[in-house]
């Protein structure tokens, strides 16, 4: 009878825990804490983004999303007291102190940023070869290749197809962002982080974005930043959601599919936030 | 009837408060008015004084230059040597114009490449050399130009046993110009977006490739412009060349040659006791202008093109 009675309180316990069926991971972060001259900024971040699945990170403004996400390519290197704690593993590989360079890193680990930053000074073509020109792949026939192969991934080919010497600027804000996004698919990376991308852009514009990375998941793990609890939800497979603890550090409250923390959340703050009660 | 009375009243009041109302309006906007102008006629007086000096200025350079200028021998021959017998002997500069020229390129030579490297280094790093290097070129550009031609003198002429020439006094200008160089890179470098810088990065770009591929790049119009500035800056200069080129009577491009130089030549002939050799002063001044002008001119119109292209 006991036993009985313990084994249906183990199932109705183990249930809604039970691990979603996912597939392996490409990054898995361990304790992670990243931190400026002392000062934490956020903390005990543990989940797994599972390959060729949408991660959202979620929360509100300094929760950490961004300095988060910046530890995944080690761009907070260069920050001058910014340190960062805890494992960061890329296909099993410790990315601050396994066998990686940094630049290798990067190369396997794309980003995308807030505003669209082509680079000024180079055409169309140039900026989608940008990165594996800095890495020096100098044959024409394989820029060439890489520049349609990424610009058709980012849906930009057919609108720039005719005027590839053209000066990146003169496009708009939003094929300036797909010209981003192919300069870092041209890589042929394994993750693509973004952070924030469709924030400076326009309804439509956005529109075609959240397109392109349901097609992108294919092929790339999409790690994103965003502020649009709805692009969220549209678009995200799981999702990561961040707080301001007391000390004004960021911390991960929660981490499930997408589904769950929109529809079945396990952290009343996560159900208030996604609701809209603050943030 | 009273009752009509009493309704007028606040009307009547309602019309007055308003007719105050308006001329005090009225009284403030005519004190706004006259205070206006008042401020423009002193705007425009400072203009005014401003803007005679420098039209005088103009007026004089071509009123006197342009008769000189005007013949081509000016350009082609060497200087004149007037004598008792022919007093009005007209010749040319045609030796300053070419050490003008050589002086200008040998100095841009020597500074652009150091300069604009000294430049991207202080902007890309935060070490206490940077620092140091900072403070040294912002004190060089405050330095009297005489001090460069001191230097140069000192060193290139006496110690390193080059002598009187065009290398010596373009090393005086190169060292005045890469102060101007260095700051205005520094300052251009700094101001391309750090968004660019990380972008590159993100591409597993190195450091040293980010810095030479997008950021030099995008600051290469603040640079020229610094560039051209500090050239203009050391075409001009009577100073620093003064005591080191040795003021040559040939025309020679030889950097170890003595030269002679434009500004240099308004000097040595203002000072001149022949009235033909001080009547040419105005043309050398004339010639030394458009050399500038040209300069910031084809600059200007290279910066732009380069804005437009973009």
């Amino acid at each position: 009878m006991d036993q009985e009675f313990m084994a249906q309180v183990e199932a109705v316990v183990e249930t809604p825990n039970e691990a979603p069926v996912r597939g392996t991971a490409a990054m898995q972060l361990k304790g992670v804490a990243v931190s400026f001259h002392g000062r934490t900024a956020v903390r005990d971040c543990t989940f797994d983004v599972t390959k060729n699945r949408v991660t959202s990170l979620i929360g509100p403004s300094g929760s950490g999303k961004t300095t988060l996400l910046r530890a995944l390519n080690r761009l907070h290197d260069l920050t001058p007291g910014a340190k960062v704690a805890g494992q960061i593993l890329l296909e099993g590989t410790d990315i601050y102190r396994g066998d990686i360079t940094v630049t290798e890193l990067r190369t396997r680990v794309g980003m995308v940023f807030q505003r669209p930053n082509p680079f000024p000074t180079m055409s169309i073509y140039e900026n989608a070869v940008s990165g594996l020109r800095f890495n020096g792949i100098k044959k024409k026939s394989i820029l060439d290749e890489a520049a349609e192969a990424s610009l058709k991934s980012a849906a930009l080919w057919d609108s720039v197809q005719g005027r590839l010497k053209v000066a990146a600027s003169n496009l708009s804000g939003g094929e300036q962002q797909r010209l981003c996004i192919a300069r870092a698919l041209a890589m042929d990376p394994e993750v693509l982080l973004m952070d924030e991308p469709t924030s400076a852009l326009d309804p439509i514009a956005t529109l075609k974005i959240e397109e392109l990375m349901t097609e992108l998941k294919k092929r790339v793990t999409v790690i994103i930043v965003t502020h649009n609890m709805q692009q969220a939800a549209r678009i995200s497979d799981d999702c990561a959601f961040l707080l301001m603890g007391e000390d004004r550090a960021g911390e991960l409250i929660e981490f499930e599919t997408t589904e769950k923390i929109f529809n079945n959340p396990i952290d009343p703050r996560t159900l208030d936030y996604t609701l809209g009660r603050f943030g | 009837m009273s009752e009509i009375i009493e309704l007028q009243e606040p009307v009547e009041t309602g019309h007055q408060m308003r007719d105050e109302i308006r001329q005090i309006s009225d009284r403030v906007r005519a004190r706004r008015q006259i205070r206006s102008r008042i401020m423009v006629v002193l705007c425009g007086t400072a203009f005014l004084i401003s803007a005679v000096p420098l039209v005088l200025l103009l007026f004089q350079l071509f009123d006197r230059g342009l008769p000189v200028v005007l013949h081509t021998s000016f350009y082609t021959q060497l200087p004149s040597t007037p004598t008792l017998i022919s007093p009005n002997a007209t010749g040319g500069v045609s030796n300053a114009i070419i050490g003008t020229l050589v002086l200008t390129l040998y100095a841009s030579i020597m500074a652009i490449p150091v300069g604009v490297l000294v430049g991207v280094y202080l902007a890309e790093s935060d070490s206490k050399l940077a620092a140091s290097l900072r403070v040294i070129s912002q004190t060089m550009a405050g330095a009297p130009s005489i001090l460069m031609g001191l230097f140069a003198f000192s060193f290139v002429v006496r110690d390193l046993g080059i002598g009187f020439s065009a290398l010596a006094g373009s090393f005086a200008l190169a060292v005045l110009m890469l102060p101007v160089i260095i700051i205005s890179s520094e300052i251009a470098v700094r101001g391309v977006p750090h968004t660019l810088r990380e972008a590159g990065l993100a591409l597993g770009a190195k450091p040293h490739k980010v810095s030479m591929k997008i950021v030099l790049p995008a600051a290469v119009t603040g640079i020229v412009t610094g560039i051209i500035l500090a050239m203009s800056r050391a075409i001009g200069e009577t100073a620093p060349v003064l005591l080191v080129i040795g003021g040559g009577y040939i025309n020679s491009w030889k950097p170890l040659d003595p030269v002679a130089a434009l500004p240099l030549s308004i000097y040595e002939n203002a000072k001149s006791e022949w009235p033909s050799l001080r009547t040419e002063v105005w043309g050398i001044a004339l010639v030394l202008v458009v050399f500038v002008f040209v300069l910031s001119l084809s600059a200007r119109m290279w910066a732009s093109r380069k804005q437009q292209a973009r």
